[in-house]
């Protein structure tokens, strides 16, 4: 069985080794995507791309984590030709197993590079930043730092969700810019003080009924709340940790293109061009990465966040993050 | 010894073939990664989740147990106070998926979580199943020897627990077994309310990390862990006895003063596992409705009956044939094959649609992301449920039938047809029930291995949770609750049916 298995795997490598080696694919006409963004927020862009482009597109909704892990039991022999990731965790892992082609200079030059692989094999499509979602009553004054939730006081009142990837990248950046000694440290009280949740929606509906007073989240659920119920009706507040921290982190979604072809690229483009772009800014209240599409206006300037300098693309090493936040019993 | 018949052998044994497609995968994962997978098992946590995971599956099966049985006797065999009524609301809970319960009890009492959280709201999901399956052994149990009991002067009490109970043993611990399999591969209810088991370990493994060796090293602890419990449970339950004798008549046990608290329990226990939940959603869906898409939700509504009705279909076909070679045929190679159908049963979904994603995407690419594949991954999944459904309808079916039909000059595979399906059919197609309305809620298979524009309730459900938009979730929710309802509603009667017959 095995061996038959890897027969028929050596075979499938052979063949899309001889596909890869032929010019680009002009004809193709139909193009399959995985898409770990939720079919509400991307299905309409969609249907503008097939309406401008004539190209078919079959789209495959799922959690982008098991979207990668569908993509890597795949491997070669995958239906899919674009993957459109909601985090950068996803696309490292599908990209390390050698599944993502490298993208044109063309498209690569459309975005600063901070935003996408230093391989060249994903580009980020929309930014979305790390905030601290509060209860102004019972919030007066605002931490400096995200390392001061590790102090006695904040025990029982602060939400994370370790198993969520946006938290996990978050831990990464720390890693590489604090180190994992006190990182692990900020873990370990993050265990004493912190009340533990699945996900950010999760953490913010904490904050709003008051049942803890603050939590680690993207800045855009804020937004997506307020949109649905109402800002006014808002109880909590978001809010940004002092210049530098990395609490602070500006993180991207992004795509990649597992089998190329013309319409693939144009498919890419297409969530790269000003329309794309857009769309994204508007619906989504995420910050838009290319040249000349300004954020919605009560948004901060993605250059004003008071980031920390770090390399997107050193979020990668998320086995270690993991063993970090296992050690300190988190996940 | 009887030899089966070459239909049920080749059905037997494809199933148990298909079932090993994921005990492969898990042994190509482990090949490929020993050493990280020796550390993944050999860590403190490993200890940890074992006993997290055998706390919770001992402790809801026990109280899952206790209430299912004390339902299910109230209700057949006493006279407490609306039976019928109390009945239904026993069997209802079943039509709720468990991360919808979780959901809801979320939002009722806020932050719930935790061992307390995880243990009530199982336990509640799992109960019906025990329900069904005593009310259905008491409802066709034969009263006489409770009789004999009762005038050799042993009290009420007494004749419950050494005559009443040793007759129901099996179907309550094969229910049990189902219980505390389903406890051991959930991960919504666990995840939404934050207790660490094995299965979230595995669930975290992937999502997290995207680490297939570590995850597959868990699955295996836990496939290990199953067969443990499968083997205590074969070992106390006794074996299912092909049935001498035809039904008699029924004995119903005054409660006396106990009336009134017994009802009280039983209404209490309804509060909590029906009409709580199912208040919850309604107030849910009528804030959501305003943005609900009709067309949207009627596709979504007939790609979960459509893949329900086939799946249930099919896994009956499949369960009939094992369950009559194991129990009617006695023979070891139907055993062997009904305990690999078990095996696998409580290795999370998530793995089992990994495994087929990988044998289908590189080995049978042609049904891959088709239908065919989600349903094999169901037959995979539940062909247990349906197992547990059929042993005690078939096993039921008197053997002096079969005999006198044979004598008659009926081949045996012409009685097999003609005189035990047909007089187990009524168990069949409850078994049968029960499979479709478990894979209307199914969910993390279905997302991986459905095809790309096949919708369901519970993908659409899934779909508006990442929303985070809980209120547009609910819609889905509720008329999962509705649909899935229908089927528990029939079981209940369905189990029922013996003693109305008597009765009337």
């Amino acid at each position: 069985m095995k061996k038959t298995l890897s027969y028929i795997v050596a075979g499938a490598l052979a063949l899309s080794l001889t596909a890869c080696s032929n010019p680009l694919d002009e004809d193709k006409n139909s193009i399959t995507v995985y898409a770990g963004r939720s079919e509400s927020l991307v299905q309409p862009l969609i249907d503008s791309f097939q309406e401008e482009t004539g190209i078919q597109v079959e789209v495959r909704y799922a959690g982008s984590a098991e979207l990668a892990a569908q993509l890597l039991e795949e491997g070669q022999n995958s239906p899919a030709d674009v993957f459109f990731a909601q985090d950068a965790g996803a696309l490292g892992a599908v990209s390390k197993a050698g599944l993502l082609i490298q993208l044109p200079d063309s498209i690569l030059e459309k975005v600063p590079a901070s935003y996408s692989a230093a391989d060249g094999s994903w580009i980020g499509v929309s930014g979305r930043v790390r905030v601290l979602n509060y209860n102004p009553q019972r919030v007066s004054q605002l931490p400096q730092s995200v390392f001061d939730l590790a102090q006695p006081e904040w025990k029982g009142r602060v939400g994370i969700a370790p198993t969520n990837a946006s938290f996990q990248a978050f831990v990464t950046a720390m890693q590489v810019i604090e180190g994992d000694a006190k990182t692990l440290q900020w873990l370990e009280a993050m265990k004493e003080n912190a009340v533990l949740y699945e996900k950010n929606s999760a953490i913010l509906e904490a904050v709003e009924s008051g049942a803890i007073d603050a939590g680690l989240i993207n800045h855009y659920y804020w937004f997506a709340r307020g949109q649905e119920v109402g800002f006014e009706n808002l109880t909590s507040k978001i809010g940004q940790f002092a210049s530098g921290d990395v609490g602070n982190l500006i993180n991207a979604a992004g795509v990649g293109i597992v089998a190329d072809s013309k319409a693939a690229r144009q498919f890419v483009e297409y969530l790269l061009s000003e329309t794309g772009q857009r769309y994204f800014a508007d619906q989504t209240s995420e910050y838009p990465l290319i040249d000349g599409v300004t954020a919605p206006v009560d948004l901060t300037p993605l250059a004003e966040i008071p980031a920390p300098a770090i390399d997107l693309n050193d979020l990668d090493r998320l086995d270690q993050t993991l063993d970090l936040i296992r050690a300190a019993g988190l996940i | 010894m009887r030899k089966a018949p070459a239909l049920v052998v080749v059905l037997g044994v494809f199933a148990a073939l298909v079932t090993t497609v994921p005990i492969g995968y898990l042994a190509v994962r482990l090949i490929q990664g020993w050493q990280a997978a020796l550390a993944e098992i050999l860590r403190f946590r490993t200890l940890e989740l074992l006993g997290n995971t055998g706390l919770l599956v001992l402790a809801v099966t026990a109280s899952a147990l206790v209430i299912g049985f004390s339902q299910a006797w109230l209700t057949t065999k006493t006279n407490v106070v609306f039976a019928a009524g109390f009945a239904v609301s026993a069997a209802l809970p079943l039509a709720i998926p468990s991360y919808v319960m979780a959901l809801s009890y979320i939002s009722i009492f806020n932050g719930l979580s935790g061992f307390f959280a995880a243990w009530l709201v199982l336990t509640l999901a799992t109960s019906p199943l025990v329900f069904l399956a005593v009310t259905a052994a008491l409802a066709r149990l034969d009263s006489s020897s409770e009789e004999v009991a009762r005038t050799l002067g042993l009290g009420k009490l007494q004749v419950l627990l050494k005559v009443t109970w040793p007759q129901v043993r099996t179907a309550a611990t094969a229910s049990g077994l189902l219980v505390a399999l389903y406890v051991l591969g959930e991960f919504g209810a666990i995840a939404l309310l934050r207790y660490d088991t094995f299965t979230r370990a595995i669930y975290n493994a992937y999502r997290g990390s995207f680490d297939r060796t570590s995850a597959a090293a868990l699955a295996v602890v836990l496939l290990l862990i199953t067969l443990l419990v499968i083997w205590f449970e074969r070992k106390y339950r006794g074996e299912y006895v092909a049935s001498k004798k035809q039904l008699g008549k029924k004995l119903r046990v005054d409660l006396g003063i106990w009336r009134l608290p017994a009802a009280l329990w039983l209404g209490l226990i309804a509060i909590f596992s029906t009409a709580l939940p199912i208040a919850s959603l309604v107030i849910w869906s009528i804030q959501g409705s305003a943005n609900l898409d009709l067309g949207v939700l009627l596709d979504a509504l007939w790609g979960s009956v459509q893949l329900a009705g086939l799946a249930g279909i099919g896994i009956g076909i499949f369960g009939t044939a094992i369950a009559l070679w194991s129990i009617r045929y006695r023979s070891r190679l139907g055993q062997i094959v009904e305990w690999s159908s078990w095996s696998i049963h409580a290795v999370p979904a998530i793995v089992v649609g990994l495994a087929l994603v990988f044998f289908g995407a590189n080995v049978t690419p042609w049904i891959y992301q088709t239908s065919w594949l989600l349903l094999i991954a169901y037959l995979i999944l539940f062909l247990p449920n349906a197992l547990a459904g059929l042993a005690t309808p078939i096993a039921q079916v008197p053997v002096l039938l079969e005999e006198v039909s044979q004598s008659l000059g009926v081949p045996a595979n012409k009685s097999m047809a003609r005189v035990v399906l047909p007089i187990a059919l009524p168990g069949i197609v409850a078994a049968v029930s029960l499979v479709g309305l478990t894979v209307l809620k199914e969910l993390p298979a279905t997302l991986l291995l459905r095809p790309s524009s096949l919708n369901t309730l519970a993908t659409r459900l899934w779909g508006a949770t990442e929303d985070l938009a809980y209120s547009q979730a609910a819609p889905y929710a509720l008329l999962l609750v509705i649909i899935a309802g229908l089927p528990a509603l029939a079981l209940n009667l369905q189990a029922r049916r013996a003693l109305s017959e008597v009765r009337s």
